[in-house]
């Protein structure tokens, strides 16, 4: 088990004031807050910092923490000295909000475990008290949403033991992935939520899809975007290019005089959602580097021949 | 894990197309009707339909009311602050999702 310097995380010194506690908590918590903040690691730096206000912000919690002396190291390997806690307050289960299933094996083994809420499902649901509802982020090819896929999906779902205690269960699940999703969709599952309490129904489960990053074609909603480098002759002259796309390659004749940035569509070709998107072609003009002496040859006779000024607009500056 | 569980495929309902009730989104997101009205009143979600009972709710209503949920939950922000951030997030996304469609593969390389 590892050791967690909360006052690290916070970026506080041991000495702060419970108000110095708190503005820091609400500055970074608005920081790495999932919603707001696209840093790729920023959940589980979110849940990090939950952990350490969940401790730092209770004087009791934080006494005890500080107990623990300032010679551990964030990440060291730690064993709580024997009977360190004693004197202080908190039954099993030191929780007060957040996420508390997903706080450390450090948390735990210092301040307890989590009580199950099951007596407030109860209370709501009635006597035969439904599973929660639980939701899941599944990331899929853009090649799934063109042709439909299965996949597979690793869950966790915390379990009342016969004991009463939660345990966390993994199991895998696969899933078909129908034809057109498009990311942010979801799709439901029913009965694969958490399971019920009691005697009732589990609840459902919702997968919200993400599409991982291709290496060549781009999504915004249901249309895909490509970049197809050409050379300047192609756009200048016209020509008739091979262009892959999701559904397999398709012949595409480039109008002659076509610019740098130019915008070819394929009515249709974009993902099979239910209205479907369309797949854009982007030209993007590559020059042949001036590498040999017939490479120089050619853009020298460009330069004698051509009367060409592209900062016209700019009052026509030469050179 | 059992082996079944392998090889038994679940099929499941896109949201989009059988959305869902006031019930099934308070259900899905842990919270009250009450809250979720609220949310409709101050016009941060806008469900298809007349009054609560014939509300129905799609995929981006779920995404927003959990947002919604989280940043009360863990930021302490208000029902307006909540529609002001949801709103600007999203033109946010809008904003990464059109650099994302224009941006060029020799900047991609470079």
């Amino acid at each position: 088990m590892e050791y967690k310097d909360y006052y690290k995380i916070m970026a506080l010194s041991r000495e702060a004031s419970q108000d110095e506690v708190k503005r820091a908590y609400r500055k970074l918590a608005r920081k790495y807050h999932p919603d707001v903040s696209k840093e790729t690691d920023a959940e589980a730096k979110f849940k990090e910092l939950g952990e350490a206000y969940e401790v730092l912000k209770d004087p009791e919690k934080r006494a005890a923490y500080n107990e623990l002396g300032t010679n551990w190291k964030s990440g060291q390997d730690f064993k709580p000295p024997p009977n360190w806690d004693e004197g202080f307050e908190f039954k099993g289960g030191g929780f007060t909000g957040g996420d508390a299933g997903d706080y450390s094996d450090f948390f735990e083994q210092l301040f307890g475990r989590a009580e199950f809420q099951s007596t407030h499902a109860g209370e709501r649901h009635g006597a035969h008290p439904r599973g929660q509802d639980s939701h899941a982020k599944i990331h899929i090819d853009l090649e799934d949403s063109y042709h439909g896929a299965t996949r597979t999906i690793s869950l966790s779902t915390p379990e009342m033991t016969a004991q009463g205690q939660v345990q966390v269960k993994h199991r895998s699940l696969n899933v078909k992935i129908p034809k057109g999703i498009k990311p942010g969709q979801h799709i439901k599952l029913a009965g694969q939520g958490n399971p019920s309490m009691g005697n009732g129904l589990a609840g459902d489960l919702f997968l919200e899809i993400a599409l991982n990053t291709h290496p060549l074609y781009r999504v915004a909603e249901s249309d895909v975007y490509l970049d197809l480098p050409v050379t300047p002759w192609e756009a200048a002259l016209g020509a008739k290019i091979i262009v892959p796309t999701p559904e397999g390659s398709v012949d595409l004749k480039i109008p002659a005089n076509s610019k740098q940035g130019s915008k070819l569509r394929l009515t249709g070709r974009g993902l099979p959602t239910k209205i479907p998107g369309d797949f854009y072609i982007i030209l993007q003009i590559v020059l042949p580097p001036a590498d040999t002496e017939q490479a120089k040859a050619v853009y020298q006779h460009m330069q004698k021949t051509l009367d060409f000024n592209p900062r016209q607009s700019m009052g026509g500056l030469i050179p | 894990m059992k082996p079944h569980e392998l090889t038994l495929v679940h099929i499941g309902t896109i949201i989009e197309e059988e959305s869902l009730t006031l019930g099934q989104l308070c259900r899905a997101c842990d919270t009250h009707a009450d809250w979720v009205i609220s949310l409709v009143e101050e016009g941060i979600i806008e469900p298809a339909g007349k009054d609560s009972h014939g509300w129905r709710f799609s995929s981006i209503h779920l995404l927003r009311v959990r947002s919604a949920l989280r940043l009360q939950r863990d930021l302490g922000v208000n029902l307006a602050g909540i529609g002001l951030a949801l709103d600007l997030m999203a033109e946010l996304d809008l904003l990464r999702t059109q650099l994302n469609a224009r941006r060029y593969v020799l900047e991609k390389k470079a």
